[in-house]
């Protein structure tokens, strides 16, 4: 399964299509890391596909609705799926995205000689109609090549090229804590008080896309003081399972805030940033691409880019050897069909700073 | 002719009085011509030995503030999905501010309940008469409080004070209370959280001592009731004791 090359110009980020309904089921069930975006059931896959579809095709002024799905295929592998992730345009859209919102106060008593600094979270809907990431999902054993990179940053030359249809803040969830039988301290500590069940099991109650919206209205509505809280759910406040470490890692790496929200029901971080100040979006620039001959292949340790054409139903993005600033882009012929360029179309570029972990065997 | 009679507090009754009262109540002589405080004593006539003692005062709040947790509730409901909760929610304010108070009622320790009623009994209406003789001051409201001891376990701790008083102040209650006397609660409310807490986040023991009396309080809060005081929504922020109140128009007479 592992492929024996790493050689980085083997992946290709595009949108999902219809037909890649099969290759998505078969990676949902592989063994993968990352927040999984993949609804659990064929029809519900079947439906994101189209939605996602639509989305990318669509001329209209941006509604909000549109969900983009986008897949990593191995060039190398004929084109097989190794990974997946996605863009919601609006958090919330057409209701309401809740996050609890970490707040300090300081409280402090000279007679007493004490002072507090209080740690609260705050029920909120700051995040409301900010464009989301939602899902981060690649062959596990790809982990350690650049591969994430261009699955997670790849989608933010997306976000920079067609902007209008997208907030100018950004967010992301990542899952929080919880043990192999499904229990999360910190929904035991405060959703459960409020719902006397688990959370899997409100979740079933609620069904549907909206079930985070009225699972929201029941929880309490003023400022919950962790100071109250159980040891293990305090602890568990801003913590990561270990499976979205990889993709919070990127996105930290590109300037998002980890410490501002929280995941409502498992206490995990939210981070958001803007996107004009991502550090993919601010090294964008647009590449003067020339047909090369030869291939792409860099001698290892040297610098990596993302280059993407400027198309939106048939966005494209790679990785290519870095140019020196001011210098063209020599385009090898099978990196110019992999990007679906042909002279004169534009491209561009952002410099990543990830090394390749090892020589290409 | 009884064989009690209810009369001022003097500097002579000081040691034996302040032995009974409790960490954080007054322990002074009011000012003399004070004329929002009166500190009564109940003693027996023969040998004027007091028995029992009531720190009656008026307009409270104005220069120190009064600190206490209303206990209310929040309805949380979604009417599709059959749920329907009722929770209890505590808010610190200041609502009792310029009501009158039977403050820090102590009696000589090894009564037994119906010595207490004996004793307590002429000391309320000693105090209930001199409130409704007193003139009226700037600032007061038309209601009478009186805070009732809270339960404790048995090591002497208060579970409500366990649970929602030592996340936020972890230092000694008690000493710091017997240090500070009645400004020990004013000092440690600017600890307290300032919003709503919806009970359901503390200890088990904490909810359940929620408006509970100590045992030891109970033939003073017979008298308390009869009397016309009724538990009105507010405990207070160091034990969750209940208060008790009653529009002054409305007291037995």
């Amino acid at each position: 399964m592992t492929p024996p090359d790493h050689d980085p110009t083997r992946w290709l980020l595009r949108p999902a299509q219809p037909r890649d309904l099969p290759a998505l089921e078969a990676l949902a069930r592989a063994s993968a890391i990352g927040i999984s975006s993949l609804p659990p059931d064929r029809d519900a896959l079947r439906a994101l596909l189209a939605l996602s579809a639509k989305a990318f095709a669509s001329d209209d002024v941006a509604s909000g609705e549109e969900v983009y799905l986008f897949v990593l295929e191995d060039l190398a592998q004929g084109g097989a799926l190794v990974g997946t992730s996605g863009i919601a345009a609006a958090a919330g859209f057409n209701d309401r995205f809740y996050s609890y919102r970490n707040e300090f106060i300081v409280q402090a008593s000279a007679e007493l000689g004490a002072r507090n600094r209080i740690h609260t979270l705050h029920l909120c809907h700051d995040l409301t109609g900010v464009s989301l990431l939602t899902g981060f999902h690649i062959d596990a054993s790809l982990a350690h090549t650049l591969a994430p990179q261009l699955l997670s940053r790849g989608r933010l030359l997306f976000i920079a090229q067609f902007a209008d249809r997208f907030s100018d803040r950004i967010a992301a969830e990542n899952p929080g804590l919880s043990n192999e039988a499904g229990a999360c301290p910190f929904w035991d500590a405060v959703g459960r008080r409020f719902f006397n069940m688990d959370y899997s099991a409100a979740e079933r109650l609620g069904g549907g896309r909206n079930h985070k919206g009225w699972i929201a209205g029941l929880m309490p509505q003023s400022p919950i003081y962790v100071p109250l809280l159980p040891d293990e759910a305090q602890w568990a406040l801003g913590q990561l399972q270990p499976v979205g470490e990889l993709p919070f890692h990127i996105l930290m790496d590109e300037g998002l805030d980890g410490d501002s929200y929280l995941n409502l029901f498992d206490g995990g971080p939210t981070a958001d940033g803007r996107v004009a100040l991502l550090k993919t979006v601010a090294r964008r620039r647009a590449l003067q691409a020339t047909p090369a001959d030869g291939t792409a292949a860099a001698p290892a340790g040297s610098a990596w880019q993302l280059v993407a054409n400027a198309r939106q139903a048939d966005f494209r993005v790679m990785l290519l050897p870095a140019t020196a600033p001011g210098a063209g882009l020599a385009l090898p012929a099978a990196a110019a069909q992999a990007l679906h360029w042909q002279a004169g179309d534009a491209l561009w570029g952002a410099l990543l700073d990830s090394q390749p972990p090892e020589a290409a065997a | 002719m009884t064989a009690l009679h209810v009369r001022g507090a003097t500097v002579a009754d000081l040691p034996l009085l302040q032995a009974w009262l409790a960490p954080g109540a007054a322990r002074d002589l009011p000012a003399p011509g004070a004329r929002s405080e009166a500190w009564l004593v109940v003693a027996r006539r023969a040998d004027d030995q007091p028995l029992a003692c009531l720190r009656l005062r008026r307009a409270i709040g104005l220069d120190l503030p009064r600190h206490w947790y209303h206990v209310g509730w929040v309805v949380h409901a979604a009417a599709e999905l059959g749920l329907f909760h009722r929770l209890q929610t505590l808010q610190l304010g200041n609502d009792l501010t310029g009501a009158s108070e039977l403050a820090d009622i102590a009696w000589q320790p090894g009564l037994d309940a119906a010595a207490q009623a004996e004793v307590l009994a002429p000391l309320l209406a000693a105090a209930l008469q001199a409130l409704r003789a007193a003139e009226p001051l700037a600032g007061a409201s038309a209601l009478l409080i009186a805070e009732l001891p809270g339960l404790v376990d048995a090591d002497g701790l208060s579970p409500f004070w366990q649970g929602l008083g030592r996340p936020f102040y972890d230092g000694d209650a008690q000493q710091a209370a017997q240090r500070f006397g009645p400004a020990w609660r004013s000092h440690v409310a600017t600890l307290m959280p300032r919003q709503p807490v919806y009970s359901a986040f503390l200890p088990v023991a904490a909810q359940a001592a929620v408006g509970r009396a100590h045992p030891a309080a109970a033939v003073l809060a017979g008298l308390l009731q009869q009397a016309g005081l009724r538990p009105g929504g507010h405990i207070t922020i160091d034990q969750g004791a209940p208060v008790l109140t009653a529009p002054l128009d409305l007291l037995a007479g």
